[in-house]
């Protein structure tokens, strides 16, 4: 309470106030309660309007044994599909994460202790220009680059190279390396900000007491580099995890992205609490993928989301 | 000093690739948006054209949502540019105990999926309507606020992580000597503070507006029946398209590059002004001075085109050339065909892959390869297969050329078609019956 009387007392009435409102609108309205309200809704029945509220409106667990065991005739042991798709996509975003990883390092390398001045600052805007570009547009133009008389296959049907069209749409290529495209920027930022604080006499002492290139990256560069390796593979994973537009876009017609199937049941399926259910199991993946990256590189939160 | 040449070398080609991967799929959208084809597409290049711009403009779909977009954009700024630098000011103040929790607390909407924000918000405030029993076109189902609420639930956190910034480097003896003297505090929030963090505001209300501008995964969920410039083109994306959505993507990219070059003239003249010496002039060897001035050109380039170019006229010639293109390739099959019945047994799977037609026209339209018409030999042509002995390639799906799309654009060349002997059209089934009695 005295905090209170403190913090009135620093900032006058309407100030602290003014604060006090907006912060506690943004939390309990905006952050808080709707993620609870999401919660508890995914416990209940998919009821008629008419019905809320009244006697059948109890909790259940049916929408999570949905996701796990599929409908009560499904012959399978567990719920194939959802489940298949679930995992999937979990692994397509590791390795779109370790995708962008690999190619963002060496350039947030090279950016931030190779090159200088307005040759760098170039360099970073316009790393910055294709990422304001709208996301479905950037999806788009990946079509235009995969698609069976995209540039990719007429190109190399006309070097002769191939004779049949690959579908690269089909094949997810064109989803993985729209996805990659997307989150570059993520990748690279807060790589870039990490190495570019690293004393560069720190790398020549390295190289002067005869470490090669390699070790001095393992021993000297990634280390010092960790919170933005891991601020950059966290952020890269959570939005591919949570990407819909570039799978719906990208996506071959048989491969779906998990996130497209909770959009199916707010849409078509027409079964929100189900797809709320499906939204808390990738909300728990999420927050878990968080919790262990936070383990393992031994980071705090406040360093992954910068 | 020879590693070192040899290390410098693969990492010029390593940026090079790395810009390649960034721009070559912008830049090969952009050219989709000048080519004639209906179905955007580089390659190949047909005709330059101008009308996929007029197209977009005249598309009431995407200039609604585009209003909806602007004004949505402009109603998170509203919000969540206050929000975040009351969270970002609260932040400096609260207590080293309960930091942390707070800040998880006020970060998390920037690591929750974003459809996860969105329907949660939707799912929030259907409910609460449904508790004040409220209309249908309340507040709580109208897609606009609720967009606007969903996507500030994590710009907030953008604008404040760019307040927490700026905050970092301020100094608070200054605010505490306006209070010292006098100053109310609002007085030294206003004269002090603010001024300060002006800059952070700006900047922050440009992210905040383009985040929301082109957010779509928040979107989605709460926008209900209304539409944003987002969600209409990705169901154009989606269920068909024309080059009009490529026409976009240039006057976005065009767009962004020129904020990207005002920003960087901006920043050297604060720091001109801040060391008091003159900028570097441009580096003449970096890629990406070359990559701007290439635009440059190219827009330049188009523009001149654009006013000697008559498309109409391209576009006959166009067709008269694929129309020709077609003849040649048929013309080659036959050759081909007679040189092999001279040599049997060597033909038969052997030829496909070097001399197959080159599909590039119309790739698209050789689904109907496995329509029954097309396979079964008619019978009107058998003396001819047993004449020349070689014809069973011609069945196999590559060989099948003539699309459909190119079929009316032989009709001219109706009398080159019989002096060949008129095989080109042998398969399509309309040529079957009524020409050979």
């Amino acid at each position: 309470m005295s905090g209170i009387r403190q913090f009135f007392n620093r900032n006058g009435v309407v100030l602290a106030s003014f604060m006090l409102i907006a912060v506690s609108i943004w939390i309990i309205f905006m952050i808080l309660l709707p993620q609870l309200f999401m919660l508890d809704f995914s416990f209940r029945f998919n009821l008629p309007p008419a019905q809320v509220g009244g006697p059948d409106d109890v909790y259940t667990l049916s929408n999570y044994e949905f996701f796990i065991f599929g409908s009560p005739n499904n012959p399978d042991p567990f719920n194939v599909i959802d489940v298949t798709v679930f995992l999937r996509t979990l692994l397509a975003a590791i390795c779109v994460t370790l995708f962008d990883l690999a190619l963002c390092y060496p350039m947030a390398f090279y950016l931030a202790q190779s090159s200088h001045g307005a040759y760098a600052r170039l360099l970073v805007l316009s790393l910055i220009v294709p990422f304001w570009v709208n996301e479905i547009l950037r999806a788009f133009a990946f079509r235009i680059l995969f698609g069976t008389t995209g540039v990719i296959n007429t190109f190399f049907l006309w070097l002769g190279i191939y004779d049949e069209p690959i579908d690269f749409i089909r094949a997810d290529i064109a989803l993985y390396a729209g996805l990659g495209y997307a989150y570059i920027l993520l990748m690279i930022f807060p790589i870039y900000n990490a190495v570019e604080s690293l004393d560069r006499n720190q790398i020549e002492a390295a190289r002067d007491l005869g470490s090669p290139w390699w070790r001095i990256h393992w021993r000297v560069v990634i280390p010092y580099a960790k919170p933005g390796i891991t601020s950059g593979c966290t952020m890269v994973f959570m939005l591919s995890a949570g990407a819909l537009a570039a799978p719906q876009i990208l996506g071959g017609p048989s491969n779906l992205w998990f996130t497209q199937i909770i959009y199916q049941w707010f849409n078509t399926g027409g079964n929100w609490p189900r797809g709320s259910a499906y939204a808390i199991v990738l909300l728990l993946a999420c927050i878990a993928f968080v919790l262990m990256m936070m383990k393992i590189f031994k980071v705090k939160l406040g360093e992954i989301a910068q | 000093m020879r590693s070192s040449t040899f290390l410098r070398i693969w990492v010029g080609l390593f940026v090079i690739l790395f810009f390649l991967y960034l721009f070559g799929p912008l830049i090969l959208m952009s050219f989709t948006a000048f080519n004639t084809p209906s179905f955007p597409r580089a390659l190949p290049w047909e005709c330059f054209t101008l009308e996929w711009f007029g197209v977009l403009a005249n598309d009431q779909d995407m200039m609604a949502g585009l209003r909806n977009s602007i004004f949505i954009g402009l109603g998170v700024v509203l919000v969540a540019v206050p929000l975040g630098l009351a969270g970002a000011l609260v932040l400096t103040q609260i207590r080293q105990r309960v930091r942390p929790y707070y800040y998880t607390v006020v970060i998390s909407p920037i690591l929750i999926p974003g459809v996860v924000l969105g329907i949660s918000t939707l799912i929030f405030w259907d409910r609460l309507g449904t508790m004040f029993n409220a209309s249908y076109d309340s507040l709580f189902y109208d897609g606009i606020f609720l967009t606007i609420i969903g996507q500030s639930t994590f710009v907030s956190a953008y604008a404040m992580l760019v307040f927490i910034a700026r905050l970092q480097r301020f100094d608070p003896a200054q605010e505490e000597a306006a209070l010292d003297l006098g100053a109310t505090h609002v007085q030294a929030f206003r004269k002090i503070l603010l001024p300060f963090l002006k800059p952070a505001i700006g900047s922050a209300s440009v992210l905040a507006f383009l985040a929301s501008f082109e957010n779509y995964n928040t979107t989605v969920f709460t926008i209900a029946s209304e539409k944003t410039l987002t969600t209409v083109l990705a169901s154009k994306v989606r269920y068909g398209i024309n080059p009009s959505i490529s026409a976009l993507a240039v006057i976005i990219v065009a767009l962004t590059l020129v904020g990207a070059v005002v920003y960087e003239i901006l920043r050297r003249r604060e720091e001109r002004q801040q060391q008091g010496i003159s900028a570097k002039p441009l580096n003449l060897g970096n890629p990406v001075t070359y990559l701007v001035v290439l635009v440059f050109i190219a827009g330049l380039g188009t523009s001149w085109m654009a006013t000697r170019f008559d498309t109409a006229s391209c576009k006959v010639e166009a067709a008269e050339q694929k129309r020709l293109e077609t003849e040649r390739r048929i013309r080659e099959l036959q050759q081909r065909r007679m040189f092999e019945s001279g040599q049997p047994g060597t033909q038969t799977p052997a030829p496909q892959p070097q001399t197959a037609p080159k599909p590039t026209p119309g790739t698209e339209s050789y689904p109907n390869i496995f329509a029954p018409q097309n396979l079964a030999p008619p019978a009107e042509e058998q003396p001819e297969v047993q004449e020349n002995g070689s014809y069973q390639n011609i069945f196999a799906p590559q060989n099948l050329a003539p699309p459909a799309q190119e079929q009316s654009e032989e009709q001219p060349g109706q009398p080159e078609a019989q002096e060949n002997g008129a095989y080109q059209n042998i398969f399509d089934p309309q040529n079957l019956a009524p020409k050979k009695e």
